[in-house]
């Protein structure tokens, strides 16, 4: 498998907080790498330096063999890497499938293209992704007037809208509900499947995460704590005390 | 409520289609009709023409700003320095006084020049500014706009300073009224095509969410800068316009803030972000003014601001917003369509009728 994503001593300090410190991680192409660790412990700012929202103030990293370090982030969009936010990010004052349409393969238009209203292979994508995250009803709504879940969903959508290597995921069970938690880790397992993308996945929801995932990586306090399958990390003793607290209490309850 | 008309609105949501369009189309051209008509009516003065010239380059200047104002949500206090710029660029130009470079370019050049001028300097300036963010924003471009007026005061070899140049007279005013007249026309058509296109739809992710846009692969800085271009220089085409209409120019006629200000709160007024609403609001507080001053004129500016915080309290989205979220619906504009509630998100989904 080779390494779609390579990050390699990646710090990230905000004042005399260092939120990163020093993190390796890679994502092979199409793999699904868990990313867990307890609130505070910089999975979303490591997210932030892997797509180019933050700069980074050392390490490097490569996507699909190419130094990104210091690119801009419609840049590595571009390149294949989408993702969704934790404090989400859809654009309010647009409509759903407005959202869809403009989530697209920006690095693929031409200027004649750029200056034309969506064309009806973008618009059948997007629907056929609302319709899958049941948003079809939606299409026409003000992303803006949606439920926090909904707004969540519609936000996978756009992840997937660009035909992605690789996308981030940030927190995107939390807040939707346990039927269509188990449906977007199905729609997940489909495209990681048919079209080899690799997922990122940052998440509170353990289960989720052993679902799907080959690989988790544990980040604490900025650092990566271990690494493995999840079994191997429900049953690393530093782990559970760190993530779950009480020793012997929630590792139980998970069946990779 | 006729929610169905939208019918297959998935790539234009908010264009209003069949009859109702049809007829706002009829409306609309109907009054152009009637302002091109306006200057062979019987009892038309040349004052009459220059009052509604003026209304029209206020109208466009609406126009402009709202392009970056409105759409990309980059509020720019310093909008006019475009229009002091075309203005002085073609000024400079035609003049022939003994202390301008004595070149005495034909009108139509020095025009267009004019306003490549300021575009060419907005392209600049709004590489740099437009880095900035929400009010800081504002300010670079209030503090572009002082800063340019004192360098245009200062430069008096080619400027003239504060005494100005003077341009060679022509005095036919109902050309400059259709020139302007066509130019506001081509402008609303171009905002309202603009905004059906995806780098439309993209000025109004910046909008709405710069970092999401950023994430999601639009080039945001150049779509911004490059929209800011564009009003920049047509701004200045306006600027340039004026400035041989008005025969004159000083650094205080040419450069003033009420020229922003009545950009701002035209589009406030009429609705920020909407293709209609600088056009509508920028005439309605043309036509307010002139109240204002012929019955309260010591009071007009103080009345003008007061009218800018109710606007900005009770109907945040101007007019044409309060109809249309979106404002590209003609039809919604002119009440020929009911508004399209969007109370909750059910309610609209009901309308749509079996999925």
């Amino acid at each position: 498998m080779t390494a779609l994503l390579e990050a390699r001593g990646v710090v990230k300090r905000f004042g005399g907080l260092t939120a990163v410190d020093s993190v390796d991680i890679s994502v092979g192409t199409g793999e699904m790498v868990g990313l867990i660790g307890p609130n505070g412990s910089g999975k979303t700012t490591l997210f932030d330096c892997l797509s180019r929202v933050s700069a980074v103030d050392a390490g490097l990293i490569e996507f699909s063999g190419i130094d990104i370090t210091r690119l801009r982030a419609h840049d590595v969009a571009r390149m294949g890497m989408s993702r969704t936010f934790q404090l989400i990010r859809v654009y309010r004052d647009l409509t759903v499938a407005e959202n869809m349409h403009l989530s697209i393969q920006w690095g693929e238009l031409g200027v004649s293209q750029l200056f034309a209203r969506t064309d009806a292979a973008t618009r059948r994508r997007a629907d056929e992704l609302l319709d899958f995250l049941l948003l079809d009803r939606l299409r026409h709504e003000r992303a803006g007037n949606l439920s926090g879940g909904q707004r969540r969903l519609l936000e996978i959508g756009m992840s997937l809208m660009s035909e992605p290597r690789l996308v981030l995921l940030d927190e995107a069970t939390s807040g939707v509900n346990p039927t269509l938690v188990a449906d977007i880790a199905d729609r997940i397992r489909a495209v990681n499947a048919e079209q080899e993308v690799a997922f990122l996945l940052v998440e509170h929801n353990v289960q989720f995460v052993a679902d799907l995932c080959e690989r988790v990586v544990v980040l604490d306090q900025g650092a990566v704590l271990a690494g493995g399958t999840p079994r191997e990390i429900m049953d690393d003793p530093a782990v559970v005390e760190a993530y779950f607290g009480d020793p012997g209490d929630a590792a139980g309850e998970v069946e990779p | 409520m006729n929610a169905g008309d939208v019918s297959d609105g998935a790539a234009v949501p908010g264009a209003g289609a069949g009859r109702p369009a049809m007829l706002a189309g009829l409306v609309a051209l109907a009054i152009v009709v009637l302002l091109v008509l306006v200057p062979v009516l019987p009892g038309t003065s040349n004052a009459t023409l220059l009052t509604l010239t003026l209304m029209l380059t206020g109208t466009g200047v609406a126009i402009n700003w709202n392009l970056t104002g409105g759409f990309t949500g980059y509020v720019d206090f310093g909008h006019a320095v475009w229009f002091g710029i075309g203005a002085y660029a073609t000024a400079i130009l035609m003049s022939l006084q003994s202390n301008g470079p004595q070149v005495g370019w034909p009108p139509v050049p020095a025009i267009v020049i004019g306003a490549l001028v300021a575009g060419a300097l907005a392209a600049v300036v709004g590489r740099a500014t437009m880095r900035l963010k929400g009010p800081y924003f504002s300010i670079a471009m209030l503090g572009t706009f002082v800063a340019v007026r004192e360098i245009v005061r200062v430069w008096s070899p080619l400027t003239g300073g504060g005494v100005g140049l003077t341009l060679p007279p022509y005095l036919n005013r109902a050309l400059f009224y259709y020139v302007e007249l066509a130019l506001v026309v081509l402008l609303v058509a171009f905002t309202w095509w603009l905004r059906r296109t995806r780098f439309g739809a993209a000025l109004v992710a910046i909008r709405e969410d710069e970092v999401g846009a950023e994430t999601r692969g639009i080039d945001t800085t150049r779509l911004k800068t490059a929209i800011f271009s564009f009003a920049g220089l047509s701004t200045g085409l306006f600027g340039a316009l004026w400035a041989y209409q008005n025969t004159f120019v000083d650094p205080d006629i040419a450069f003033v803030e009420v020229r922003t200000i009545d950009a701002v709160m035209g589009t406030m007024l009429g609705g920020l972000g909407t293709v209609a609403g600088p056009i509508l609001g920028a005439a309605a507080l043309y036509w307010l003014r002139e109240v204002l001053w012929a019955h309260l004129l010591d009071y007009h500016l103080l009345t003008q601001g007061v009218l800018l915080i109710v606007i900005v309290l009770f109907v945040p989205r101007g007019l044409v917003g309060h109809l249309d979220r979106r404002g590209t619906s003609l039809a919604e504009l002119w009440g020929l369509k009911s508004p399209r509630r969007r109370r909750g998100p059910t309610a609209r989904a009901d309308a749509e009728g079996p999925s």
